[in-house]
């Protein structure tokens, strides 16, 4: 069936629970992602760029991550001590700008993630060495 | 399938947008493990053959293209007639110069020869035929030049990559549809380009579900702009330098990805898309260039039915020779039969006889011309016209020139007269076709001085910032600024040594090199026998010529003929010279200054006298020096005096042995006696590239050719055991001769310290017979040659002011520009005593004004400013300038019954250009010369109403030129007053005395020594005459920035005055002196744009100096 091949099985007619689309992570995973990955559709919160080269909600804190050398990237990451592992890396991207200003330089490599409670954008700042959490979209 | 091919890769010959050198791209290639590697600039080739070239040596498969920019494929008519929801942006121009383009990007690879000379042909034609207009491929041309190309879909400023971030996806699939109709089937593939930006994933996901739509294979590229990542930052400087913009550029980059990836990290980016990958390496496979390199290809000649190209070449030379040597000698007989033989063997008979076309050409219409470097080693040359030194009688060897063992392009460069070289040029275009003609481009690449301006606009530096960066930076590269900027003594303050420039002098020292611009060589013509532009891409340059895209490198490894048209003003000066003194005194009075014989005594008098301001090639300091030492007896020392100062034999000190010995100060000692005649006329030192030659024959029964080899061998920096190797052959050789082997040891060790140094004694001897006419002409004709070297300027090595100091210092008088009797020329009056300065060079001037002045006077003689107005219609500014150099001095009345003072004249000129504006022709007697409101005659004594300083600011100002005096002349007393020697005296001083010298500086030149220290050799001048001041590196670290920022000085030091070393004054203190006449007026020594009625202004080019605190005084 090619592509969004998981959107296009999904039944979410179960009775009995008419607005709770997945009933499982496992139903859940590949339906998000393969939306999230979608070339057709952009996300609203992507309509306007900013620094970090994406809008949405924008929180910019520290965050300590365990990163996976092998696939090269983050493997879980803990917020407000809660330690979420990585379902699944959504995609990432790579920012350097502003480099020949010192106060605002901008170099990250970053990774929208989707772990549970949604999509969190992580960023390794390079300049500071140092993980952030630059976003949590949805 | 692993590995992994970058086909869209660009290196810093996409002009301002792209950072490594192909050298760069491939080393890092090779340390990836690929095995072969695309290039594709923008726009050209302009980098394809030295890339090509570098792959093949390091083992990487080259594979040729170019990025292009192309038309709209997907919408009918122009994009502006879109809705704005369907219009795709298009990025900012890319290509340099008038091959610069703007619109959407093509990737296009050559598959084959067939490919690579259809690029050529589609670059050509499009860069072309649009002339001022933007470059853009057109779709039937693409059609029409597509076979053997590969075509891919291109970066994100593609038509469908833009197609696919806009959303517009049905564009996207007919842009590919209608793509990939232009070139064979299975020859294009859409492109895909993972650059790790937010709206990569989708990018591609779009790409690769429109290749599927249209049934197109994809390919991964990465859109290399640079080798390794760090390196992003200049090229982010050099887009915005490019687009003359700021950072962050043009482009305005999100990330630092273009870089070229190693095959992991590309196939991890393509993980979901692997085919793409494994395209690459299909792509390399299936591309198979081959240049066939180390061919030779020349022009038609223009050979009759029945002869070949030997036969018409041999006739030719046979009845040279007759003309040449009377009478013919048995050597030149078998030199010639030799010679002849060797061009055929190696199939270069219509390459000499292309030559000789165009020289012959260029006698038939009287154009002054002269072949020069090692061409002149040739007796086929010399018999042919071509050259103008007998080889036989200077002992020059055809090996030197053309080497039977080694088969390469033989390069004959001919100097023309460089006013009439048009003729020339427009000769060549007629007679060999203009699709087979183009001039050859060079590639003008960063200095310190360019790249601190390119990172400073780019960081957004104004202009007067940028200027003050680069003001008193040296000619180095870029490479070495941080050590220059530390150590040099001119950049003693310099605003880039604060620390908030750090950055811009990091990036600046890493810009060194870098291509800037493709500039056309000066004389460098490629003639091909089939049309040119399937040898390679052509372009416009900005003068207005067809130039190709390659360099003189390129040209000759595709091996096809280079022909350097050059121009030399000396040739123009000799004609000119040569045409007044015949008006003067009769046509058959002047000799041909080239077919005199070379032995006048008076000429060598005034050579070894160090006169020879203005003569070919002898008259630099270091020659005037040399001069003064050698005294030049005959033609074979000034073949000498000019072998002798060039930067090999000055690098390996050959001067001091050669002058010791001449003059009896050492012995002559060789280690082998057959060397004893071979250097008997350079007193046993190996000065002539010839010589070794000569010397590695009789000592090691070399052949000449072999001989030759050897001597390339050992000037090309090889390894000590190459080196090794060349040198047991040698002494083997010589051995085997009966030489004992320390003889043999010792021959070689001179041969080897001196071959890398010596210089082509043919070239010099081409030259010398310039010289000889030069020095001839200046000699019997002073004031028509100095006439006609100003008339020529620029050229040579001194400014026009020093030049025409020194014809009054030959008791020539300098009569001043008068529009009665000046004319554009400088002229020569009162029978050879005088010369007339002439108008053309002063500011402002038209060559409109000077025609009509001609006219106007020749009908009768301008009698004020008005009537000079009312008949010339002269602009104002360039009227402003007449006046202020004397031009209008004591013509008109006014109510004071005397002529109007220069003041008086600039302030009446606005109201007199305004009322000849009103009355336009008519009313001859309407103009009155009326009493202007301006301050009356500063100096009653002079008819200008203007101190000599004054007249002297303004001359040096408007004009270049001190016709007055001589500035340091109006300051003789004070000079006197602080014990100055003048430069007249200084042959009597004795040698190590301690004296004071004051000149206006001439030159400044710091040549590299052996030693490595920098040394200025400066050339200064006073009212009587040159002086040469050395200035050591102690004291170029104390006065370094006093000479670079100041005009004249005063310089104390010790004198050197003995035969060994010349005349010349050892610094040890440096100060600025301001010129100042004897009412404490101060002359202003910098050229400037005049502004302001009243008098000589200050200001002008923004000299500092003279506005400085008198520190001398």
């Amino acid at each position: 069936m090619g592509r969004n091949r998981a959107i296009k099985v999904f039944d979410p007619r179960i009775t009995g629970k008419p607005l709770d689309l997945f009933t499982a992570a496992d139903t859940r995973l590949p339906v998000i992602v393969e939306l999230l990955q979608s070339p057709w559709i952009v996300r609203a919160s992507e309509m306007a760029a900013a620094t970090s080269g994406l809008a949405g909600k924008q929180r910019e804190r520290d965050i300590e991550v365990v990163w996976d050398g092998r696939p090269a990237a983050p493997r879980s990451f803990t917020l407000d001590g809660r330690r979420h592992p990585v379902d699944a890396i959504v995609q990432s991207w790579a920012v350097e700008r502003s480099w020949w200003d010192p106060r605002r330089r901008l170099s990250r490599r970053c990774f929208r993630v989707l772990a549970r409670g949604g999509l969190y954008d992580l960023a390794y700042d390079r300049a500071a060495d140092r993980w952030l959490l630059i976003g949590i979209v949805d | 399938m692993s590995g992994f091919v970058h086909l869209h890769v660009h290196s810093h010959f996409s002009f301002m947008d792209g950072v490594a050198s192909p050298d760069t791209l491939l080393a890092q290639a090779a340390a990836c493990g690929m095995d072969a590697l695309a290039l594709t600039d923008h726009q050209g080739l302009y980098g394809a053959i030295r890339f090509y070239r570098a792959a093949l040596a390091a083992g990487v498969k080259p594979i040729v293209g170019a990025e292009i920019v192309i038309e709209a494929a997907g919408t009918e008519g122009d994009e502006g007639d879109l809705p704005p929801r369907m219009r795709l942006a298009r990025s900012a121009p890319v290509g340099f110069g008038r091959a610069a383009g703007a619109g959407f990007h093509l990737t296009l690879l050559a598959r084959d020869l067939r490919g690579y000379r259809n690029l050529c042909r589609l670059l050509a034609r499009t860069h072309v035929r649009t002339g001022d207009e933007p470059s853009i491929v057109t779709l039937a041309d693409l059609e029409r030049c597509s076979e053997g190309l590969i075509g891919l879909s291109g970066c994100p400023c593609g038509e469908t990559g833009a197609a696919v971030l806009a959303g517009l996806g049905t564009r996207g699939e007919r842009v590919l549809r209608r793509l990939a109709r232009c070139f064979a089937p299975g020859a294009f593939y859409v492109e895909l380009m993972h650059l790790l930006t937010p709206d990569s994933p989708r990018y591609v996901a779009g790409l690769v579900a429109l290749a599927k739509r249209c049934g197109l294979p994809v390919v991964a590229t990465n859109n290399v702009h640079y080798a390794k990542r760090h390196d992003f930052r200049l090229h982010d400087v050099l887009a915005s330098a490019g687009a003359r913009t700021t950072l962050p550029g043009p482009y305005d980059r999100p990330n630092a990805e273009l870089w070229l990836k190693s095959a992991s990290e590309m196939r991890r980016l393509f993980a979901d898309a692997p085919q793409a990958c494994d395209a690459t390496l299909e792509i390399a496979e299936r591309c198979t260039l081959d240049l066939g390199l180390g061919s030779f290809h020349f022009p038609a000649a223009d050979v009759p039915v029945g002869e070949t190209a030997y036969s018409v070449l041999s006739k030719d030379a046979w009845r040279g020779l007759e003309q040449r040597y009377r009478p013919i000698t048995p050597e030149a007989v078998r030199r010639l039969q030799y010679e002849l033989s060797v061009i055929q063997d190696l199939g270069f008979p219509e390459y000499f006889l292309t030559v000789k076309d165009i020289v012959d050409f260029a006698k038939s219409r009287s154009i002054r011309c002269s072949g020069r470097g090692s061409a002149g080693d040739s007796i086929v040359t010399y018999v042919l016209g071509i050259t103008d030194a007998d080889p036989i009688a200077h002992d020059l060897l055809f090996e030197r020139f053309l080497n039977p063992e080694r088969r390469q392009m033989p390069d004959i460069d001919v100097d023309f007269d460089s006013r009439r070289r048009d003729e020339v040029i427009a000769y060549i275009y007629d007679r060999f076709g203009h699709e087979h003609v183009a001039m050859v481009a060079t590639v003008n690449t960063m200095t310190a001085r360019s790249a601190v301006r390119t990172a400073a606009r780019a960081l957004g530096h104004g202009i007067d910032e940028v200027n003050s960066f680069s003001r008193y930076l040296p000619w180095v590269s870029s490479r070495r600024l941080p050590e220059v900027l530390a150590t040099y003594p001119e950049c003693r303050d310099h605003p880039l040594l604060r620390p908030e420039h750090a950055l811009l002098v990091e990036l600046a020292s890493e810009l060194d090199h870098t291509p800037m611009h493709l500039g056309t060589h000066l004389g460098g013509f490629i003639i091909t026998r089939e049309p040119i532009e399937t040898w390679m891409p052509l372009q416009w340059a900005a003068k207005g010529v067809v130039v190709s895209q390659y360099d003189k490198d390129d040209i000759e490894a595709l091996g096809l003929v280079k022909m350097d048209i050059l121009g030399l003003r000396m040739h123009s000066a000799i004609s000119d010279t040569v045409a007044l003194a015949r008006s003067r005194v009769g046509e058959d009075a002047v000799p041909e200054p080239f077919c005199l014989p070379h032995d006048d005594p008076r000429v060598y008098e005034t050579i070894a006298a160090a006169d020879t301001v203005g003569m070919f090639q002898l008259e630099s300091s270091g020659q005037r020096n040399l001069a003064l030492r050698l005294k030049e007896r005959d033609f074979e020392d000034i073949i000498a005096a000019i072998s002798l100062f060039r930067p090999g034999p000055l690098e390996a000190e050959m001067i001091t042995p050669f002058i010791r010995r001449r003059h009896g100060l050492e012995p002559v000692t060789v280690p082998h006696p057959a060397m004893g005649e071979i250097l008997r006329s350079s007193y046993g030192v190996i000065v002539y590239q010839e010589q070794v030659l000569q010397v590695a024959k009789a000592v090691a029964g070399f052949t000449l050719a072999e001989a030759d080899s050897l001597r390339r061998a050992m000037t090309k920096g090889r390894s000590r055991e190459a080196m090794e190797e060349v040198h047991a052959h040698f002494t083997e050789r010589a051995v085997a001769l009966g030489v004992k082997r320390s003889v043999a040891d010792e021959v070689f060790r001179q041969l080897e310290g001196f071959a890398a140094y010596g210089f082509c004694k043919a070239h010099a001897a081409c030259f010398a017979v310039v010289s000889y006419a030069s020095a001839w002409l200046k000699t019997y004709y002073p004031a028509e040659f100095s006439a006609s070297i100003l008339n020529n300027e620029p050229m040579g090595f001194y400014s026009p002011r020093l030049v025409l100091d020194d014809v009054r210092r030959h008791g020539i008088a300098v009569l001043p520009p008068h529009i009665n009797a000046s004319s554009a020329e400088f002229t020569v009056e009162q029978d050879g005593g005088a010369v007339r300065v002439g108008l053309g060079s002063l500011h402002h001037m038209t060559s409109r004004l000077s025609e009509v002045m001609a006219a106007e006077r020749a009908v009768r003689p301008f009698s004020d400013l008005a009537d000079f107005l009312k008949r010339t219609r002269a602009e104002e500014p360039a009227a402003r300038s007449l006046i202020r150099v004397g031009a209008l001095d004591g013509l008109g009345v006014t109510d004071a019954d005397r002529p109007p003072t220069r003041d008086e004249m600039l302030a009446l000129l606005p109201e007199l250009k305004a009322v000849i504006a009103r009355q336009g022709v008519a009313g001859d007697d309407t103009l009155l010369i009326a009493p202007a409101r301006a301050r009356g005659p500063v100096d009653t004594g002079h008819v200008s109403g203007w101190t000599p300083a004054m007249r002297l600011s303004s001359e040096l100002e408007c004009l270049g030129l001190a016709i007055t005096a001589h500035p340091l002349s109006l300051a003789r007393a004070d000079l006197e007053r602080r014990g100055v020697t003048w430069a007249r005296d200084l042959p009597a001083c004795e040698d190590r005395a301690r004296i004071r010298v004051c000149g206006v500086r001439e030159r400044a030149q710091t040549p590299r020594t052996r030693s490595g220290k920098r040394t200025c050799f400066l050339t200064m001048e006073d009212p009587t005459g040159l002086i040469d001041v050395v200035v050591f590196e102690d004291a170029l670290n104390r006065y370094g920035d006093v000479i670079v920022k100041n005009r004249a000085y005063l310089v104390e030091g010790v004198l050197q005055n003995n035969c060994e070393r010349g005349i010349a004054l050892i610094a040890d203190r440096i100060e600025p002196y301001v010129v100042r006449d004897e009412g404490r007026q101060q002359v202003r020594l910098r050229r400037g744009v005049g502004i302001g009625p009243l008098g000589p202004t200050l200001g002008g080019a923004g000299a500092p100096e003279e506005d400085t605190e008198d520190v001398a005084s």
